[in-house]
């Protein structure tokens, strides 16, 4: 077992400006990229975005209409796949239906003319890693999907490749197996210390597996970076709403202060230069209490128009008594859902509609209609850079 | 899970180095092939050895052979290493050209026949330039595949382009001067065209010009009915109907009216699609949506039809319908003449073609999803509105291809006019007796040229209507639910038109079947072995040939449509679209064509192929090659790109994919290839029968005289022949299939 510290063969990844296009279609738009080597990197976005193509990219599947590609120091933009160092897990497996599982895993190997005694070695080593030894004789068509999916797996790991691509490999499981095999994945990974690309539109897939995500929209590159600061500390209102839930706010920074209309939301995290910012906040960070029978005029407040309550003077905020700076956010209950271990709450407010996560369950659920109060709390609220306006809330959505 | 690393790879990678470089090969084989084997020949036996041809003995006599051989030499040492550099690449394409050109050019000064090693040389030199191309950088694919692509890009070029070629260049080109003459007799004489006959009274070109200008006005009422609400957006489309209506209008009168080999062609070859494609699209419902099983008995109809020599339905409309027809005469007691010339020609050729519009149409009836009626009908539709609106948009690109495909048969069938013309001039028999019975090849290239515009013309139209769909075969999944039941309006007079054309066709068989137990049909019909007695002596022998030639052609026909298939379908180049569309113009090239085209194109000089045997294979693998790239396609279709992605992030070339992967998933494939290709080349004709010398006879060919001189029971004979062998040969194959299908197929659902 002193052999079983991680090989240490993964290589660093770098793209440098790559762009490829389809016809018309921009499906990667001047990416560059660095992936540390023997960390397992996911590629995150929506359907569509250019996860697939970037992965193909690096495969070698496709070629580039402009940019280049490095793996280790190697530039290897114009190299053939099939004398790339890597090898690719495919979202339908791709396992080869006229060979058994030996003769799949063990293809590769062949191309490499290894002499028969060691493939038959290693590719005994790699079932047993993926957990199917003793399968060796099936036919692909005798697996269950999951079996599969470690088939394709042990083949891919079976080359040791400098990079191992993964693209969306649990999407055809069911949630149960998706689970288990992506703590299985994960484990696998960080023992060979391969370099894994691993490209899903699942974002809390994303969040379990990655060492570093890399957020992509229509092409571009949106945020990179370890899952916790992505969740905490989202680029823009796309990656907030991505990643997670996220409620959008438009706030009013003065003076190292951030309002939401009257209420003065306290310190959060973010950059916080006055002017009008867009402010997150999870849906469980927010404190949500019934507002007591004295304060049943805030939800009329909340049905004037947005602009007049969020762009408060001075004197307003201090003028008003029934509703002080610190006292939250006033709102009423639209909808409620009930989920078993939290409750999720739409709440009206003159700030807009904002989701509620109530983790704590203390009382009944609170009916629609109900007047409430609303608390943010720092550990899930960010500003987000740049200048609130409608362009970026709709670029959110 | 423990984790124990397995052995590194990196210590393999070296053991793909280290061996010689594919160039190194070729050269080596030109070297055997440039010094031991001859480069040209005098007989017609293109394999024969000759000691005196060979490089060894010419090699200091020509010098181009002693070039070529040193080139091969530099190859042997340029292609060691088995990466070549993008310099080594470009030398090697530079070498390996000047070799092939200097091959080209030695057969063509030396004027004799080519031999085995000239072949042998220049297609070594080709390859190495393909790969070469690959090394060189100057084509983004793998040696392999530059190879590959160079091959069928000189295949195509040299049989299927160069014999139209030669045919466009001898109709215009008499006596050493280009001269259009040849096509201004042609186009005036009566045989091809008479418009305005003096035997009736009328003007046919004024009736003409009338109908012109009354379905004129008749297309610009309709168009301006049915756009009244936005004249203004829609004039182009109104203007295009209206000249289109008024062109169809005074070109239909003329036909109608005229006489001549284009009057008869075009008005059969539009009748016989018509209906043709009617009856397909009939049996295509009923075998989907009829409570009969009518789908289980279009399956063996169907495998008659594609195994049965298209003109024996000529010979049995003869035996049914001719002047001692046993309908015509015995039932009826007619003695007519009736059913020679268009009608007996139309009735045997809707007989052979339906089966075709059938195999095009219930592919694209069966993936008709029933659930998408249903939709349609709970959204309120009518049945009228449901056809309409849903079912008839999805079928129309179907049933014009169906059309333009029997349009294209019948343009091209040579038999039936030939057995049932009854002297009725129709343009592929034109093509024949302008060669055979009148020597006068320019005009024969004439009435070539004609017909193939005809067809490619209909060709384009086809492409540009329904673009790829034309040739992708549709594979329909049948989806979930119920389609709905026909109407009985249609059901009953569709199964009525089933049941008598499955009546006529199952008479006509039997027909061909019992007149050849019989010394004379309809004068003495006592029972006789003699027919088959008489094949013993010269029949069994042509019909032996026939099968072996067949059999050598069937192999490489599969190769190469399927390798087609693959570069086109798999493979970016530049010139990759221009492959492709010239490999799917030979769909629409007559047979007749192309026989007068290799009649004139390997006739003499270097390419010399006269009267070989070669010339027969070639025209086998040339016509049945479009078969094998359309089953190639389609099956390629079945086939998931991703494994062969997979296959190549796992390190294998092309080559290893292709075989290893591709190859084995393709074996049912391959082999329905084989035996189309097998099945078509011993049931050929049109092509074929101006290339046959009385050493090289074949089974079609010879039915076909026999027939032609009166001895129709011999000829039906050694038709039942042919049919019973082929019908074997599909059956053992069909079982063959089963088995490997039985094996590959749940995998190959993955
Ligand atoms: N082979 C192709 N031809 C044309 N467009 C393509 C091709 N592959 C992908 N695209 C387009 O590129 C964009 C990105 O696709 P893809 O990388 O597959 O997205 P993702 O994997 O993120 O869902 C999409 O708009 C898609 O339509
Ligand atoms: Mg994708």
């Amino acid at each position: 077992m002193t052999k079983s510290t991680p090989a240490g063969m993964g290589a660093p990844v770098r793209l440098e400006k790559v762009t490829k296009r389809f016809g018309p279609v921009v499906a990667v738009n001047d990416v560059s990229l660095e992936i540390p080597g023997q960390k397992m990197v996911t590629l995150l976005g929506p359907s569509g975005c250019g996860k697939t193509t970037t992965l193909r990219i690096i495969a070698g599947l496709e070629t580039v209409s402009s940019g280049r590609l490095f793996i280790g120091d190697q530039d290897v933009t114009h190299q053939p796949a099939s004398q790339r160092p890597i090898t690719m897990v495919f979202q339908s497996y791709a396992l080869f239906p006229h060979l058994n599982v030996f003769e799949n895993v063990a293809y590769g190997l062949r191309n490499l003319r290894v002499p028969p005694a060691d493939i038959r070695k290693a590719v005994g080593e790699a079932l047993a890693l993926v957990g199917l030894a003793g399968l060796e004789t099936r036919a692909p068509s005798q697996l269950s999907g999951g079996q599969q999916q470690r088939v394709a797996l042990a083949r891919a790991l079976v080359m040791r490749p400098k990079v191992l691509l993964l693209d969306e490999p649990l999407s055809n499981l069911d949630a149960k197996l998706r689970k288990q095999v992506r703590h299985e994945l994960r484990s696998l990974q960080q023992q060979l210390g391969i370099t894994s690309i691993y490209v899903t539109h699942d974002q809390s897939e994303a969040l379990a597996l990655s060492d570093v995500i890399v957020v992509m929209k229509d092409g571009v590159i949106q945020q990179i970076g370890p899952p916790e600061e992505l969740y905490q500390r989202p680029a823009n209102a796309f990656v907030a709403k991505f990643i997670g839930d996220a409620n959008l706010l438009e706030a009013e920074v003065r003076g190292g202060q951030v309002w939401v209309g009257n209420y003065r939301v306290p310190e959060p995290p973010g950059h916080l230069i006055d002017g009008r910012r867009l402010l997150m906040v999870r849906p469980e960070a927010i404190v949500m209490e019934p507002a007591g029978p004295a304060e049943t005029a805030g939800p009329s407040g909340a049905a004037q128009p947005a602009g007049a309550a969020g762009a408060p003077g001075a004197g307003s905020a201090a003028g008003d008594a029934s509703t002080p700076a610190e006292g939250g956010l006033p709102g009423r209950v639209v909808d409620a859902f009930y989920q078993g271990m939290s409750a999720e709450y739409m709440v009206e407010t003159a700030a807009g509609d904002l989701m509620v996560l109530d983790t704590n369950l203390a009382g009944p659920m609170l009916p629609p209609g109900t007047p409430v109060r609303l608390r943010f709390s720092p550990r899930g609220m960010y500003v987000l850079p740049g200048e609130a306006g409608a362009q970026a809330v709709a670029a959110a959505s | 899970m423990s984790v124990r690393p397995v052995a590194q790879l990196s210590e393999y990678g070296a053991a793909a180095q280290g061996r010689a470089g594919s160039a190194f090969w070729w050269g080596l084989i030109i070297l055997a092939g440039g010094l031991l084997l001859p480069w040209s020949r005098q007989g017609v036996n293109v394999l024969a050895y000759d000691a005196a041809r060979t490089g060894l003995r010419l090699a200091f006599e020509a010098w181009p052979i002693a070039a070529a051989l040193a080139l091969a030499g530099v190859l042997v040492v340029l292609g060691r290493p088995a990466f070549p550099t993008r310099a080594a690449g470009r030398a090697m394409l530079a070498v390996s050209a000047a070799g092939a050109a200097v091959t080209i050019g030695h057969l063509l000064t030396r004027n004799e026949p080519f031999g085995l090693g000239a072949v042998v040389v220049f297609l070594g030199f080709l390859s190495v330039a393909g790969m070469s191309l690959s090394y060189g950088g100057l084509l983004r694919v793998e040696p392999f595949a530059g190879a590959a692509i160079l091959w069928l890009a000189a295949f195509i070029a040299v049989f299927i382009l160069y014999p139209l070629w030669a045919m466009l260049v001898t109709s215009v080109w008499v006596r050493d001067r280009f001269t259009l003459d040849v096509f201004r007799q042609t186009l005036r004489s009566p045989t091809f065209f008479l418009f305005e006959n003096p035997w009736t009274e009328l003007s046919e070109r004024r009736l003409a010009l009338w109908v012109g200008l009354a379905s004129g006005l008749v297309a610009l009422a309709w168009q301006v009915v049915l756009h009244r609400t936005e004249l203004g957006q829609n004039w182009r489309r109104i203007a295009l109907w209206t000249v289109t209506g008024a062109a169809s209008g005074y070109c239909l009168s003329a036909l109608y009216t005229g006489f001549g080999a284009l009057r008869n062609s075009v008005l059969l070859a539009l009748s016989v699609g018509l209906v043709s494609t009617a009856l397909g699209l009939s049996f295509a419902l009923l075998a989907q949506r009829s409570r009969f099983p009518i789908r289980s008995l279009m399956g063996p109809i169907s495998t008659l039809s594609m195994i049965t020599p298209p003109f024996v339905l000529g010979l049995s409309m003869i035996y049914m319908f001719g002047r001692q027809g046993f309908i015509t005469n015995q039932i009826l007691g007619l003695s007519t003449n009736a059913f020679y010339g268009p009608l007996g020609v139309g009735v045997a050729q809707v007989l052979a073609f339906t089966p075709l519009a059938y195999l095009v149409l219930t592919g694209v009836v069966r993936s008709l999803d029933p659930a998408m009626e249903e939709a349609a009908q709970t959204l309120r539709a009518s049945r009228w509105r449901l056809f309409h609106t849903v079912t008839w948009p999805l079928l129309r690109p179907g049933v014009a291809n169906a059309f333009l495909l029997c349009v294209i048969e019948s343009l091209a069938d040579f038999g039936n006019p030939l057995i049932l013309g009854g002297g009725v001039p129709f343009l592929p028999t034109e093509v024949f007796f302008a060669i055979e019975g009148r020597f006068n090849q320019n005009e024969a290239a004439v009435y070539g040229v004609i017909l193939l515009f005809m067809t490619v013309g209909v060709f384009a139209l086809q492409h540009y209507w329904i673009g790829r769909a034309s040739y992708v075969t549709v594979t329909g999944k049948p989806t979930g639910g119920n389609p709905s039941p026909l109407p009985g309006v249609l059901e009953y007079p569709m199964t009525a038109a089933f049941v008598l054309w499955t009546l006529l066709g199952f008479m006509l068989y039997a027909s061909v079947f019992f007149g050849s137990f019989v010394k004379l049909w309809g004068f003495n019909n006592t029972f006789t072995l003699e027919h088959y007695e008489a094949l013993r002596t010269s029949g069994i022998g042509v019909f032996l040939d026939t099968a072996r030639l067949a059999a050598i052609a069937s192999v490489p026909s599969a190769l190469v449509g399927f390798l087609l298939a693959y570069v086109v379908g798999r493979l970016r180049f530049p010139g990759r679209s221009l492959l492709e569309f010239t490999s799917m113009l030979s769909f629409a090239v007559p047979g007749t064509v192309m026989g007068i085209g290799y009649v004139l194109a390997f006739n003499s000089g270097a390419l010399r192929l006269t009267g070989t045997e070669l010339i027969i294979v070639l025209a086998f693998v040339f016509r049945n090659m479009p078969v094998g790239i359309r089953s190639g396609l389609a099956a390629l279709q079945q086939i998931d790109r991703s494994l062969e992605e997979a296959s190549t992030t796992l390190r294998a070339s092309n080559v290893t994919t292709l075989r290893r992967i591709l190859f084995p998933l393709l074996v049912p494939a391959v082999i329905s290839g084989l035996m189309f290709s097998f099945v078509r080349a011993m049931t050929a004709i049109s092509q074929v029968i101006f290339l046959v010398t009385p050493s090289t006879n074949l089974a079609t060919v010879l039915i076909l005289s026999w027939v032609g001189h009166g001895s129709i029971g011999r000829g039906a004979a050694l038709s039942c022949v042919l049919i019973a062998a082929m019908a074997v040969v599909v059956l053992v194959l069909n079982v063959v299939l089963h088995r490997t299908g039985r094996r590959a197929g749940p995998a190959a659902t993955l």
